[in-house]
């Protein structure tokens, strides 16, 4: 699977979508913010899709650079070219950057040098362009993810992250996940620290937010809100749900049956009748959908464990540890 | 997946007899007494056995405590959360590190006795493979902890069908083959005789002395009842229908059939005898709640495919409980 014939200390992972600046100038750009690290690195870009203008830039430089590129066949998304870069990743730090100017390139140093004290360390654009729609925008949008999470985080959009190899061998990343990344590791009991950098001066955006945006980041806070609360309870969040909802249309329909034994008002010309028996329905409904996640999460709680371990002392130490204790380097060996 | 059932390590070490998991959070008076308290109640019995302390995520230093007594004493075996993960995750982090024949449970507050842990193991080995404690003399405030908890007793007896007496007292014992199997999760530690009567375990109380709390803070309140009742229909429906999915939604959608086809046969008729078009609001309501019960009937087949593509198949849970009687005069006969 993966050869690791060079060990490095830092991968430093580029993901390519299509929105991407001059690579090779942004390449150096990186390299020269590593340089003060000290540090043996490599960089592996994950084309993903087909871009034959960045193959071009970058491809001559493969031999001068310690560079990898990945090329994606077609375009599966961040989260993916993530996971396809970190599986070609041979150092124990991981840096994933964006592939266009977002922050500073000198200031790259700073994430790599905060993993001393945290497991995953996210940038924050700070101070930051934009006007006051945007800011609007962006704090609401952070003040209801730390609503639900209790997190205080500023800036998920930022690209440049740095983390240790054991996070994202954890962490399962698809569809909008890396935007998640840092309330993902912290559910998984990583610590995780927002790091501030310096804007790029590049880093604009011309245009209008779309509705599509907007629509992104609710679904975002939702799917944090799930992941949060009910993952392993789902009844709790469709029950609830479900129950009101069968209790609001039961009300009504007892206000109907009293309004017709009481004061002979027919039922059969109310359209109220038709609003109760929807609601009601609705709400059967939802607590169906509530017990069928139960099943779900019933018939794979086996394999789904609610905790991480920090460390296990025991005598004698066991050859044959536990599950739960992930030893990665133990793991992979036993894969191969 | 949970494969050590045989009570036989892999190194052949000598298996304790009993274990004893604490899961503690915050409680770093109790710890030191507690383990002392726990080596005074057992040694005199005369029987091997081991303590699994579970520190989950304090924020004080338990774990440093539970890590000292750890390394002084190899009978103590250390996990530590990487944060916290509830008291559920911590019960079943114990059970699965745990690898005495006997799995006692005990809360890490000191108001369980451990000299009452000779009287559970005592109804163990008469045959017995859950015995849960009966605090019959609760020192606690009367209005705010013992009434709630008689009615929530009283309800979870009803409800589950397992007439215990003192659900909320974590002194429990399980026998190990039957315990490790269980599938714990979200916050079922408050039901855990309930959720393996899945696998129709024998079920025995007995009556333990239960001292005032001498440290910290109670960690529980009156608020939860709402998400116990959830739970509890959770266990229940989970209990009695996981592997019948489609009789538990046709359960459901039957009486929206009765309800609809009358309310539709009766606008039908009334339609025809009067020869006027039928009522609105009563034919669609009827047909409201027929499409409804149709949907429930299908996503009770989608219950029937979830746990066909599961794992609850494979985990037997009848067998762990069964005794087998054949003629052959070998040893075996007493299978567990």
């Amino acid at each position: 699977m993966i050869e690791r014939n060079r060990k490095v200390q830092l991968s430093v992972i580029i993901p390519v979508g299509a929105r991407h600046s001059d690579l090779a100038e942004l390449f150096a750009e990186y390299r020269a913010g590593l340089e003060p690290l000290l540090m043996t690195h490599e960089f592996i870009f994950v084309l993903d899709g087909p871009h034959p203008d960045v193959l071009r830039q970058l491809e001559p430089l493969i031999d001068a650079g310690n560079l990898i590129l990945v090329c994606l066949n077609r375009r599966f998304g961040e989260s993916t070219a993530l996971m396809a870069g970190f599986e070609r990743a041979s150092g124990d730090l991981i840096l994933t950057l964006p592939a266009y100017h977002q922050v500073e390139g000198g200031q790259i140093g700073k994430l790599v040098a905060a993993l001393d004290g945290a497991d995953v360390a996210v940038g924050w654009r700070w101070p930051r362009a934009g006007g006051v729609l945007e800011r609007l925008r962006r704090r609401a949008f952070h003040g209801m993810v730390r609503m639900v999470t209790g997190m205080r985080l500023h800036d998920l959009g930022c690209g440049a992250r740095a983390l240790k190899r054991s996070v994202l061998e954890e962490l399962s990343l698809y569809g909008d996940r890396h935007r998640l990344l840092a309330i993902l590791a912290d559910r998984q009991g990583f610590k995780v620290a927002e790091i501030e950098l310096s804007q790029s001066r590049l880093d604009r955006f011309e245009g209008v937010y779309l509705p599509g945006d907007y629509a992104h980041l609710i679904l975002d806070v939702f799917t944090v809100f799930f992941l949060v609360r009910f993952t392993k309870k789902p009844l709790r969040f469709f029950g609830t749900l479900g129950a009101t909802m069968f209790g609001a249309g039961g009300l009504i329909i007892l206000y109907l049956v009293a309004d017709r034994l009481l004061f002979g008002q027919s039922l059969s010309d109310r359209p109220a009748l038709l609003l109760a028996a929807l609601v009601v329905v609705l709400g059967l409904q939802l607590f169906a959908l509530g017990l069928l996640a139960e099943l779900i999460i019933f018939t794979h709680a086996q394999h789904l464990k609610d905790y991480r371990t920090a460390e296990i002392i025991q005598y004698p130490p066991q050859p044959a540890a536990p599950r739960t204790t992930r030893d990665p380097a133990l793991e992979r060996v036993v894969l191969r | 997946m949970r494969t050590d059932t045989t009570n036989t390590n892999s190194t052949g070490a000598a298996v304790p007899k009993v274990s004893v998991i604490v899961p503690f959070y915050n409680e770093e008076e109790s710890i030191e007494p507690l383990h002392a308290a726990v080596v005074a109640g057992l040694e005199p019995l005369n029987i091997t056995f081991e303590m699994v302390f579970v520190d989950d995520g304090s924020k004080d230093s338990t774990a440093a405590r539970a890590r000292a007594i750890a390394e002084r004493d190899p009978r103590v075996r250390f996990v530590r959360f990487r944060r916290n993960y509830g008291q559920t995750a911590a019960m079943a982090a114990g059970i699965d590190h745990a690898i005495g024949e006997i799995l006692v449970t005990m809360d890490g507050d000191l108001q369980n006795d451990p000299a009452d842990i000779a009287q559970f193991l005592q109804k163990i080995d008469s045959g017995y493979d859950i015995v849960v404690g009966w605090r019959f003399q609760r020192q606690d405030k009367l209005v705010s902890r013992k009434i709630p908890s008689r009615i929530a007793n009283w309800l979870i007896g009803k409800v589950t069908g397992i007439p215990i007496r003192d659900n909320g007292c974590s002194l429990k014992a399980f026998r190990g083959s039957v315990i490790k199997r269980i599938p714990l999760y979200s916050d079922m530690h408050r039901f855990i005789p309930a959720m393996a009567s899945i696998a129709g375990p024998r079920i025995a109380e007995v009556k333990v002395r239960h001292h005032a709390r001498r440290f910290g803070n109670s960690k529980y309140g009156l608020s939860r009842i709402y998400k116990v009742l959830l739970d509890l229909l959770v266990i229940k429906t989970i209990a009695s229908f996981a592997a019948r999915p489609l009789m538990w939604f046709s359960l459901l959608a039957l009486p929206l059939l009765l309800t609809g086809t009358s309310l539709l046969g009766y606008s039908l008729v009334r339609a025809l005898l009067d020869g006027a078009t039928p009522s609105l609001p009563l034919a669609g309501s009827g047909l409201i709640l027929l499409a409804s019960a149709f949907i429930l009937f299908c996503s009770g087949a989608i219950g029937e495919l979830i746990y066909d593509l599961g794992d609850s198949r494979e985990h037997q849970y009848a067998t762990l409980t069964q005794r087998l009687r054949t003629r052959a005069p070998n040893t075996e006969a007493q299978a567990r």
